[in-house]
């Protein structure tokens, strides 16, 4: 009866909290939202558990890299708890971006020219 | 961050962080609605699936807060504490079994510690050292190995060493102290000036020795310890610079030792060198510079090695030395090797073994505690089963629930720690009483903090070991299956009983190993009681005089004293008889010289013929009940102008004249000029244990002794009712004849027995008693699976009846599971015996260590505590009623 939670963990260390960053960057959100922009910007691609999202959240505020902030969401009427990327999220978010550039084209050239063509 | 604060906003986040998810879960379960027309039911039920594992997920995101593994066992900490506010007697039972098994070890380790392990109490423990003289490579006499040292060596030695910081001479001697009351002897040690520097213990008052004072003309100065200072003098500090009497010389008081401070003590030295029980004073020792020929060598020596000198260094010296001395010194050539013996090894001596012997045995009763609470747990958690998996099923990974019941365990495990520690406390005080003389330093032994960490230490490995079985048991189940065995008692997991019945087996082979251990113990203490030690304990006195050197100053006087002494002791009404004696047995070793037989030719080279030789009286082996074997007793009549006469044991008789008939053979001791003939063989007496060879002994009457040692006698009288009824009758004896002459160590020669044997009695007794603990609880394990089984197998045994099965064999089923388990055990147990006696052989007498008897009885006396323990079940079993029993599932 287990179900496979490890779904997120298959995705390397950090590469959910990068995302969640990203998003944040473009516009600040709260859980729900940050779960289907992922989503949608992945065309379902990544299966991500919704849940997953929260200890990612959760480790991001520790670290003081977003902060969130109780307010009522406009669209739905409902109190929502909206996350927005802080100065440190943002210049944490550019070297991690950076980081993972160099990894992704270390990583094509082992697997072989031609196979990723650059965007 | 405070961390209080910090748990306080902590509060706050887990708060938003429920909130947060209630709201997305319901966001979520919204949009389900709208999007594919569920109900909400329905619909919460597909939000779910899509959020996860809400509880994990939850658990997960406050972790990111917690200093993660502290916080979740103190959660886990907190689950642990209800569960033993749910079953309270279960937790008392665990709590007391780990507290008697942590306590036991725990106060033994305390012993342990105080004799073996914690430095020596003077500073810089590691560069104190006693150098021995040792003999000759191609002589061995007696066993013995370490001897004195003459003054000759000691003045070279503080001459040329280098290795040396200080270097100091010792010897104890026995004073005379008078002037306060009733003469009393004072047992005290003459010591070199560098003694104290060496030991580099500061006097509590006053100073040390200077080395002006330690040379003859100005050796009349005195140290006091603290206790003799205390007790005779009453703490009195203006006793500094004044005099007190000693031997009848006037002793100025030059200072006062700090607490404890007792060295050199008897139970710390060599057993054949005579020390006080504890030092009470120290004077000078002032040797003459020049040594007069055929000064005896009777000086012990302590140094502090220089700092940087290494042990091996120092020894390297030493022999140097002794090659120098054999060229320097060519009498005593041979005799100037030397050993260094650190003080730390000297001290402890050779206690480990008896003390190791008891840690081996309560280290067995811990294993089994921790068998048996294993035990325990087992069933608790087969008990818990569902709740385990009920666990699993939330999301509880292996390791967590691994570790929440480690926590379990080691949260009983301290409880019983704390528990131990307060056993422990009281055992040490128990020990302290109990524990025997010999035993050294004994009296250091404390509950301190090195002690604590050595329970926290074993805690901690208990709460693992105990806790360890059960906890993977409990998460090798499986999940479905268990789930679907529901709340169906007839479990399918067959790993338990086996894994239970384990325990039992080796609780039991572990009690029988330890059974076996103290059984062979007590038998070896009733073969020693009942060996033949070469006297009759019962209804003798004995006690010491010491016959001050200044009325007493030489061999007329002294042998005048006597001879008025010991008519005096026969007239006493109730004496029967009454001797005199240099040794009485039990009472420590004699002395020993070399004896020639008249008419037999000696070759240089030979080892030299020594023999135990003992200065008495007429009556002495009455007086100690020794039957006289063949000849005579000494008379009143044999005095110096009557032929010399000796006594011989049997043993020298056996050695020097195997085929012959020693009666009428003359025998020559160095210093005597006459031969003497000897006319009397004895039975062996042995000196300071009932473990002892006892050796050749000759013996001579006090009346044609010349040797000066008469000074200080032991009286022997046998008496017709208790012995302690004649003790003022005999004090007053002697003081009609000198009131300055004290009588000192008044006992009974039984009680010199029992002391003698008091190091044997401790250890039989704690591995006795250990060894009964071990039984009880291997009888607590084997009834706590037995009635596991009868409750498990109720069904099938109710079908059995059912199909017509006498009660009788219902019976002896549960019986025969019993015997089947200890059975098991006690072979196991058998072989572990035997393996173990190798190690035991050296602390048994007159048993060997695979002593059938023993072995027999043993394996007997346990089968019969299984059959006794799984009585009760059997009958449970057997009182089934089949109806009942199948109507309950």
């Amino acid at each position: 009866m287990r179900t496979d939670n490890n779904s997120s963990r298959s995705l390397f260390p950090g590469a959910l909290e990068m995302m969640i960053l990203e998003s944040l960057r473009r516009q600040p959100a709260h859980g729900y939202a940050l779960v289907q922009h992922i989503q949608q910007r992945s065309n379902q691609l990544l299966q991500v558990e919704e849940g997953s999202l929260y200890p990612a959240l959760q480790r991001l505020l520790k670290e003081k890299l977003v902060k969130a902030e109780w307010t009522i969401s406009p669209s739905t009427n409902r109190r929502v708890r909206v996350y927005k990327i802080t100065r440190t999220g943002l210049r944490h978010l550019e070297q991690e971006l950076s980081r993972f550039e160099h990894m992704l084209q270390g990583i094509a050239l082992v697997l072989g020219p031609g196979r990723f063509a650059a965007e | 961050m405070n961390w209080f604060l910090q748990i306080f906003r902590r509060r706050r986040i887990y708060d938003d962080l429920a909130e947060e998810m209630r709201e997305h879960l319901l966001e979520r379960t919204e949009q389900i609605m709208r999007m594919e027309g569920l109900t909400r039911a329905e619909a919460a039920v597909a939000a779910r699936k899509a959020f996860g594992n809400k509880a994990v997920i939850e658990q997960r995101s406050r972790e990111v807060w917690q200093w993660p593994t502290l916080e979740s066992i103190w959660g886990d900490l907190r689950f642990a504490m209800r569960q033993m506010r749910k079953a309270p007697a279960f937790a008392l039972t665990i709590v007391l079994l780990l507290g008697l098994g942590i306590g036991s070890v725990t106060a033994v380790f305390s012993l342990v510690d105080a004799v073996l392990l914690r430095p020596v109490p003077y500073p810089d423990p590691s560069s104190l050292v006693i150098p021995w003289d040792i003999a000759p490579a191609d002589m061995n006499i007696d066993g013995f190995t370490e001897y004195p040292w003459n003054p000759i060596h000691y003045h070279a030695l503080m001459r040329e060493t280098k290795s040396f910081r200080y270097l100091g001479a010792f010897l104890g001697s026995n004073f005379n102290l008078t002037g306060l009351g009733d003469p009393a002897m004072l047992e005290g040690a003459s010591v070199s000036w560098g003694f104290f520097p060496a030991l580099g213990v500061q006097p509590e008052l006053g100073r040390f020795f200077t080395r002006d004072e330690d040379a003859p003309g100005h050796e009349r100065e005195v140290i006091l310890s603290d206790a003799l200072w205390r007790s005779r003098f009453h703490a009195d500090s203006s006793l500094l610079n004044h005099d007190i009497h000693l031997n009848g010389a006037a002793y100025t008081v030059v200072g006062i030792m700090p607490r404890g401070f007792g060295f050199p003590r008897a139970n710390e030295m060599p057993g054949d060198f005579t020390f006080a029980t504890e030092t009470e004073l120290w004077v000078p020792m002032a040797l003459p510079t020049v040594t007069a020929p055929f000064t005896s060598s009777e000086l012990a020596f302590i140094g502090r090695l220089q700092p940087g000198t290494t042990l091996a260094q120092a020894q390297g010296g030493m022999d140097l030395f002794a090659q120098r001395m054999d060229r320097e010194w060519p009498a005593s050539k041979g005799w100037n090797r030397s050993h260094i013996t650190p003080l730390q090894k000297q001290v402890a001596g050779d206690s480990g073994k008896p003390v190791l012997l008891i840690l081996s045995a309560v280290a067995v009763v811990l294993l089994i505690v921790c068998f048996n609470v294993a035990g325990l747990l087992l069933t608790r958690s087969l008990a818990r089963q569902r709740e385990f998996t009920v666990r699993a099923a939330l999301g509880a990974g292996r390791v967590r629930v691994l570790r929440q019941l480690l926590t379990e365990s080691l949260l009983l495990a301290f409880a019983g720690g704390a528990a131990g520690i307060g056993i422990a406390v009281a055992g040490v005080q128990l020990v302290k009483v109990l524990g025997p003389k010999s035993l050294p330093r004994l009296q250091e032994a404390s509950t301190d903090l090195r002690v604590f960490a050595f329970a926290f230490l074993i805690t901690l490995v208990t709460g693992i070991l105990f806790g360890l079985a059960p906890a993977l048991g409990a998460v090798r189940t499986n999940l479905v299956e268990s789930l679907k065995e529901g709340g169906q008692k007839l479990g399918t997991g067959t790993s338990h009983p086996r894994l239970r019945s384990a325990l039992v087996v080796s609780q039991i082979a572990l009690a029988l190993t330890l059974v076996v251990a103290s059984g062979l113990l007590v038998r070896t203490f009733y073969q020693l009681l009942a060996s033949d030690g070469g006297f009759r304990s019962d209804h003798v006195l004995t006690f010491q005089v010491s016959l001050p050197s200044t009325q007493y100053p030489d061999r007329e006087s002294i042998a005048r004293f006597y001879q008025r002494a010991l008519p005096g002791m026969r007239s006493i009404a109730g004496v029967e008889s009454a001797g005199i004696t240099e040794a009485v047995p039990m009472g420590g070793p004699t002395e020993a010289g070399v004896m020639r037989v008249v008419g037999r030719t000696y070759h240089k080279g030979d080892p030299p013929p020594m023999v135990n030789y003992t200065v008495t009286s007429p009556g002495l082996f009455s007086a100690l009940g020794t039957p006289i074997l063949r000849g005579r007793d000494f008379l009143d009549s044999d005095v110096l102008s009557a032929p010399a006469v000796a006594i011989i044991n049997r043993a020298l008789a056996k050695q020097y004249w195997p085929h012959e008939d020693p009666l009428g053979k003359q025998v020559l001791v160095p210093s005597q000029k006459v031969p003497a003939t000897i006319v009397g063989i004895v039975a062996d007496i042995k000196h300071s244990s009932l473990r002892e060879v006892p050796g050749p002994e000759m013996f001579e009457p006090y009346t044609q002794n010349v040797w000066p040692s008469l000074a200080l006698m032991q009286v022997v009288l046998r008496t017709k009712a208790a012995p302690d009824t004649v003790i003022a009758a005999a004090r007053q004896a002697i003081h009609q004849i000198d009131p300055g002459v004290p009588v000192a160590k008044v006992s009974t020669l039984a009680t010199l027995t029992g002391t003698a044997m008091a190091g044997e009695r401790f250890s039989m007794l704690l591995v006795g008693s250990f060894g009964l603990l071990a039984v009880l609880l291997a009888a607590v394990g084997i009834y706590g699976v037995i009635s596991y089984s009868v409750a498990q197998r109720t069904r099938e045994i109710g079908i059995r009846v059912a199909l017509g099965a006498q009660r009788g064999q219902v019976f002896g089923l549960i019986i025969r599971h019993g015997l089947r388990l200890s059975g098991l055990g006690i072979l196991i147990g058998l072989a572990a015996a035997l393996a173990m006696g190798r190690l035991l052989t050296s602390f048994l007498y007159g048993v060997t260590a695979t002593d059938p008897l023993t072995f027999v009885t043993v394996s007997l006396f346990i089968a019969a505590i299984a059959v006794g323990a799984s009585l009760l079940p059997a009958r449970r079993a057997a009182s089934i009623n089949p109806a009942e029993a199948l109507r309950a599932e």
